[in-house]
Parts: C-alpha cells; structure tokens; sequence
C-alpha cells in the first residue's frame, strides 16, 4: 500500500504539469476564496465531468452527525442521490470501500460488482471510478465518475480524478471551515445582537425609570435571554458586608421578605467576596445559604458580579426549575449584561439620590429670606459640581423677636444624603434654640451638645450672629467657621476679628463664647463657606484677600454683591466645592422714610423696629422712642382695622425730622370707623398722650393721622 | 405662640403666675388673652400677670389686661400686675389707668405677699 501510494504521489506530480488540469485547478483557487460549499461542488462536478468526459459525478461527504456514514451532498448527471438524501455506511458498496481502503476503486462493470445505492444501477451507469477525499491523512469523502457506456477507466484517468480529489477536499475542508467560522459569527452576532438588547433597555431605562422599574426590566430581560426561570439582584449594603436582595422575577419572595447574605457565604455571598460566576449545577449537592432557592425548587444556578470600576455593587443571579448545565457562553452573556446592568444601576441610584437631594436642598434652605424693613438680604447657594448635587451647606436668617436677626452659616463636613440631612436638623434646631430666646453662645452650645449626643464623629463648623439693626450691634459666636467680612459705608472691607472657638460635634465640653461687634448703618456683612475662597493649590489667605479686594470694588447692592463673589471667586461657576454667600445690608436711614405696609397687625412689630431704629439714630431717648412707637402703632392699628374697605390692603407711614421736631404722618385708604365696645376707644387719647399734636383727617381718600413731637435733646444737625 | 412674646407659667398654691417676656400688640394680644384664660380654673381666687420682661405694651394689650380684669371680678377672682418701675411698662400703665382699675407691684414676691396679706 504504501508502495502504490508513493507510486501516485510521483504520478501526479508529474500530470500536475498537463494541460487538462489548469481549468479545475483555477477553479478550485478561485472557490477558495468566495464560493460557497455548494456553489464550489457543483463547479467542481461540472470540470471534473468535462475533463474525464463521464456522464455521472457526484460527490459523498462524511457524515456530519455519524462519521460512519457518507452522505451524498452534490451530483450531476445522478442528482436523485441528493435529493433522496442517500447514505452509505463507510466500509460496504462502491463508496464506502473507497472512503474504508482510502483507495482508487475502478469498476469497470457495474452488473457484476458490490454496488449498494440503487440510484447508480437505475441510472443506467456501467463503468464507475472513485477517489477517496483526504485532508491531512483523514477522509472527508468521496468523489466519483460514471458513464453510461462501458468505459475501461485507466490509471491517468485514476490519478486525474485524484488530483480533483485532492483539490476538490482542501476545497472543501476550507469552505466548511469558513462555515463554522461563519455559524460562530452569526452565532456571536445572535450574542451581540442580545447584549444590544439589554444594552438598549439600560440605556433609555436611564433616561426615566426608576431604579426598581430598571431593575425589574432588566431581570425580564435576562430571563427571556437565557431561558431561566429565576432571575434576581441583590445589592451590596452600605457596610460592604451584606447583600440584600432587591428585585426579583420568578422568586418574588426573596424581595419580599428583605433576603440578606453575608459576604463570603453561600452562593450570592461567594460570587460577591470572589468577584466572578459561580455555576451551580445541582443546589442539592452545593452551599447554598437562601432557604428560598430551595423551597422555590431551583435546580440549577448562575450567578455573576455587579462591577462598577472593580467594585462590586451586587449579584445578578438566574436559576432553572429543571437541572441545567450553564455553559461558559451563557455565563459570559450574563456577565456582560451584568455589566451593563451594574452601570445602569449605579447611573439610577446616583441619579435618584440626586433627584432626592435636590428636592431635598429646595426644602432645606430657605426659599425667600425673610424681609426686613431697612435691612437688605442675599443669599446664594452652589452644590460642588462633582457627584452628587448634595451638599451640606447651608445659610438661614430668621426673626428672633425685638427686631432682632438671626443669621447662620454652616458647612457639614462630607456630602450625600447624610450630610444633608444633617443640615437640614441642625438649622432646624438652630432656629428652635434662638426662639426659644437663648443668648447666642448659649443657642452654639446646644447645637453642638445636640450635634455631639446625635451624630457623634460629625465635624460641622458654622457662625452664628443676630444682629440687633437699633443698636446697630452684631454678637458673633464661630465654630472653626471662616471669619465674617463686614463692609464699611465707606466702601472699605475687612475680616471681623471673630476668635473661633472649636467646630460643633467635636467634643461635648467645647465652650462657646460670643463676641460683640458694632455695625454702623450702610455696612454689610458677609458670611460664605470654605468653598468660596479655597481655590486648589492657593494658600487660603490668597483667597480670603481675594474676596476682600472683590468686596471693596462691588459693595454697591447686596445681590450684585452676591453674583460677583459668584462669578469671580467660583471657576465657570462649577465649585469645586458647596457654596454658601450670605450678605446682610444694614441700610442707612435718611431724615425721612417713606413705607407702605401691607394692612395686616402682623406687620407692626416690623414696623415699630424700624421706627426705634430710625428713632434712636437721630438721639431720642428709651422713653421718647417708646412714646413715639407706642402712638404710631395706634394710629397704624387703627389703619389696620379700616382694612376692610375697599382700598384698604395697604396704608402709608411717612417719618419725618426737622430739627428736633418727629413727624409721623399715617395715611390709609379705608373708612373710619368708630370705636367700639368699652375698651375700644382707648387708642386716641393715649396718642394724645403720648405726643405733643395729634391730628386727624378724613377725607373721600382715606384718613391721615398726623403726629407731632419735639424731642427734648438729640441731634440738631 | 408667635416669636413676638412668649409665656411662662409657673403656680403658686392657687394661684398662676403667668410671666410674658418679649411684646404684646394688635398681632398677638388675643393669642396671649386666651392663654392667661386657659391658667384659671373654678378655684382659682387670683392671677398674677408679671410684666416686668415685657418690652412692648400698648392698647391691645392694656384693653386685654382691663377686659381680663372685669372677667375674673364678675366671678370674685382678682387680677394683679408686675411691672418695673421706671419703666415705659409703668407709664403706659400709669397713662392709661390701668394701675387704678387693679393692684400693681414692682416685684413678683411683692404682689405674692400682697395676695397672702389680703387674701379676700
């Protein structure tokens, strides 16, 4: 055998050479490159049975699911062997001891050989030649020529249809192999084309779904994709050291009653700790901890990591209800949803906490300042642009009884959700402490003891102040707080030289003191967090002189005050850090003020402050100031009370000094009324009182009560 | 209660002593008027209202004092004023009578032994 194969060998090296076998071999050059399988054999067939002038040819290929067998897969001349899908058993008949002996067979009468396929007697053939297909010593196949006449097949035409053969199984082997290639792509494209899938959901699941809406998408998703009956998540607790589930399909229960698996135990536990797929063929055999996934009768599980930049943020698992061995590409496609599945997650929590945060921070800072009369107010708040918009900053100015603000400045240290709800108690309690009508030092105290009993580990540093607009005085308490900027009517800034005493929530024996400063009217203060003047890689003294140069060039108006500080002192106006500017404008009153009021008794102590602030500016006494309020408030009562008639919401208080001579002229738009019931009608002899003229007019308009007095020293300036 | 004032209250055997601290105008002398009610019951024979932290009064809260007054008359119970003296309280009480229609003291301990020593 061996003899007779080197025999060919040389043989055909020599026809190679001969001119019939140029056009099948450009045939077979060519098909390697584009042809597909069934394309090349019939082109093969056709040369073949022109070259070896036969009437039949036909091609048998080993057997795709039985290497036993040849299966006819291209003929010409006998095509009914394909159609009728013949099959023959390698070793019996014409062909299959061709592929057995990986011989040459030549029969030269059909009548009197072993031939099993009915089709070639039917036919009509009577001469047969065949070759084995062989690639790299191994048989695909076999290739045969038939002729309806006898035909003596000789040795050259033996080694030609070899040489065809030869060629024709490389063809062959290629194209099959660009098949498989071509299968797995579409296979991998199927791959694809799901990831794609679940790419997709995730994706426009950003845009509006809630997490928990997302996440029970995505688990349909991953259920329908790989066929599982069981699909669920669980999240990574804040401690690192728990997973919880969170949304299930097909095991509903594990959501329902809160499931927790500690890290590094059973199956969730381990995939979390290990950061890869676990496959888990049988549960019954395997350390599963969840009781559920027993009771629910799953068989079978896989489950994956949820990584976001390496860090697991849970497990996605799926199950089967009948036993399943997960393959190495359904862990891989889980895997990669998974991944997809985690951004998305991660994406919708931050942008949930987000959503929260803002809604959040819109609750906690005040909406609108409290109006003041002669007192002009700003405030302006800007979350780090960095993660998310929640930070604990935080300003408030509120009425603390006899004119009096109080006004606050904190910066909690850290962000998120905690450090904002942090703030939101600590202004709240702030706030509660003041009106209760403790000393300033006395409110610090008991921030921080609440601070230190309620948050302990906390740091938080804040100023707080009221600011006494009649006696034009501050008392300032900080702690660790920057330093107040305070502008002078004359244009010029300076640091109020405020001794900070320690940041709240340190310790529960800190100490508070407060500091008296004076504030001469047309001064503003300005109370701002760190994130206003610590710019990255600038000494903090750099930035603080910054603000005080700023200050000095835009003093004019406390809100452009507040958007140049903005402008100027916060890069592209995205900080780096939160930011809080609070700015509080004592306003100079002139000989005269004119204001109108809204006619509500609630306006009269806003009222009366501005009045004994106006009055002790031009020298009146504690009693004159007193006399003199306590008969405009009379009038202004009275005003208050005529409200009812059309015209009426508002009335008109006009101050005014000459010398030492107070005017006070209060005009209303209602209708007189007389007083009523017994104690009504005190009103205007007390005015008569109180001042040395009262008058009182009633026109078709309104009524005017004008009032007159001389104080006894002040200012004659 | 309105940051404006806030009340304190505190008894002495029967008698309530209701200190207001901070200021009593057209805004909020009704809120405070029902507060004072609220302290007195069937046995009480006298309230005690201590002005002396108060830093504003003016005819709301003196026709609420002199309405209270009558009240708790029609019903034998007596109503007595703390207020500072010097004071702008005490003028305004002065001014407007007020100090003849009830008992005024200087001090808390004061219109207490008065009340003890009087007890009618």
């Amino acid at each position: 055998m061996e003899t007779s194969e080197a025999r060919g060998v040389v043989r055909r090296e020599g026809l190679e050479a001969r001119v019939p076998l140029a056009a099948l071999q450009r045939v077979t050059e060519a098909a390697l490159a584009h042809l597909a399988l069934d394309d090349l054999l019939a082109e093969l067939l056709e040369r073949v049975a022109e070259v070896l002038h036969s009437d039949t040819a036909a091609f048998l290929l080993v057997d795709d699911e039985d290497d036993q067998m040849l299966r006819a897969r291209a003929a010409k001349g006998i095509e009914e062997e394909v159609e009728q899908g013949v099959r023959i058993p390698i070793g019996r008949g014409f062909a299959g001891r061709v592929a057995a002996d990986r011989q040459p067979i030549i029969i030269p009468d059909v009548d009197h050989a072993d031939i099993l396929n009915p089709i070639l007697r039917e036919k009509g053939i009577r001469s047969l030649l065949g070759v084995p297909l062989m690639v790299g010593g191994r048989v695909i196949g076999v290739l045969h020529v038939g002729t309806l006449t006898p035909r003596d097949f000789t040795p050259e035409d033996r080694d030609l249809l070899q040489v065809a053969a030869d060629r024709a199984a490389l063809a062959i082997d290629h194209a099959r192999l660009f098949e498989r290639e071509r299968r797995a792509r579409e296979a991998s494209d199927d791959a694809v084309r799901i990831v794609e899938a679940v790419q997709r959901v995730t994706d426009a699941a950003l845009a509006y779904l809630s997490t928990e809406d997302l996440l029970g998408a995505l688990l349909d998703r991953m259920r329908e994709i790989l066929h599982t009956d069981t699909a669920a998540i669980l999240m990574l607790e804040q401690d690192g050291r728990v997973l919880r589930a969170r949304a299930a399909k097909g095991i509903e229960e594990e959501v329902e009653q809160g499931v927790r698996i500690p890290v590094g135990r059973g199956f969730a536990g381990r995939i979390a700790s290990e950061r890869r797929p676990i496959i888990i063929p049988d549960v019954d055999h395997a350390d599963v901890l969840n009781p559920l996934l027993r009771e629910k009768g799953i068989r079978s599980l896989l489950g994956v990591p949820l990584l976001v930049e390496g860090r697991v943020i849970g497990v996605l698992h799926v199950g089967t209800l009948t036993p399943r061995d997960f393959t190495p590409a359904d862990r891989d496609l889980l895997q990669l949803a998974a991944d997809r599945a985690a951004l998305a997650i991660d994406h919708a929590e931050l942008y949930e906490q987000r959503r929260v945060a803002e809604a959040l921070q819109r609750t906690l800072l005040p909406q609108q300042l409290a109006a003041f009369a002669g007192i002009e107010t700003a405030a302006r708040y800007l979350p780090a642009a960095q993660g998310t918009s929640l930070g604990g900053d935080w300003y408030d100015l509120f009425p603390i009884g006899r004119g009096r603000l109080g006004i606050a400045v904190g910066d909690v240290v850290g962000r998120g959700l905690p450090a904002a709800s942090l703030m939101a108690q600590l202004r709240t309690t702030l706030r509660a402490y003041a009106f209760d009508g403790h000393p300033p030092a006395e409110v610090v105290d008991r921030l921080n003891r609440m601070l230190v009993y309620l948050r302990p580990a906390t740091m938080t540093t804040a100023v707080y102040m009221t600011l006494d607009p009649e006696r034009e005085a501050l008392q300032i308490v900080s702690a660790g707080h920057p330093q107040p900027l305070v502008i002078a009517p004359d244009g010029s800034a300076r640091f109020l030289p405020v001794t900070s005493d320690i940041a709240l929530g340190v310790t529960r024996a800190a100490r508070y003191h407060e500091q008296a400063f004076a504030l001469a009217p047309g001064s503003t203060v300005i109370l701002y967090t760190d994130g206003v003047v610590e710019v990255r890689g600038e000494a903090l003294d750099e930035g603080l002189e910054r603000l005080r140069l700023l200050a000095e060039r835009a003093h004019e108006n406390v809100e452009t005050l507040c958007d140049a500080i903005i402008e100027e002192m916060v890069a592209d106006g995205r900080p780096a850090d939160d930011v809080a500017i609070l700015a509080v404008r004592l306003v100079p009153l002139g000989d005269r003020i004119v204001t109108r009021w809204p006619a509500d008794a609630d306006v009269l102590a806003n009222l009366r402050h501005l009045l004994r602030r106006w009055l002790r500016q031009h020298g009146a006494t504690d009693d004159e100031i007193y006399d003199i309020t306590v008969a405009c408030q009379e009038a202004c009562a009275n005003a208050v009370e005529h409200a009812y008639a059309p015209g009426g919401e508002a009335f008109e208080v006009d101050a005014s000094r000459t010398g030492r001579e107070i005017e006070i002229a209060i005009r209303d738009h209602g209708q007189w009324r007389r007083a009523r019931g017994a104690h009504r009608g005190r009103g205007m002899p007390m005015m008569e009182a109180l001042m040395d003229s009262v008058h009182v007019e009633h026109t078709a308009d309104g009524t005017v009560v004008v009032l007159r007095r001389t104080l006894a020293g002040g200012d004659d300036a | 209660m309105s940051t404006l004032a806030r009340l304190e209250d505190e008894w002495h055997d029967e008698v309530p002593v209701a200190r207001v601290q901070g200021e009593i105008d057209a805004s909020n002398a009704k809120e405070i008027g029902d507060r004072l009610r609220s302290l007195l019951s069937n046995r009480s024979v006298a309230m005690i209202v201590d002005l002396s932290a108060t830093t504003y009064l003016d005819s709301a809260g003196i026709n609420l004092l002199f309405t209270l007054a009558e009240e708790m008359r029609s019903r034998q119970q007596r109503l007595a004023l703390v207020v500072a003296d010097p004071s702008p309280i005490a003028r305004m009480v002065a001014l407007t009578g007020l100090d003849r229609a009830m008992p005024v003291h200087r001090t808390l301990p004061e219109a207490l032994g008065d009340l003890r020593d009087d007890p009618a």
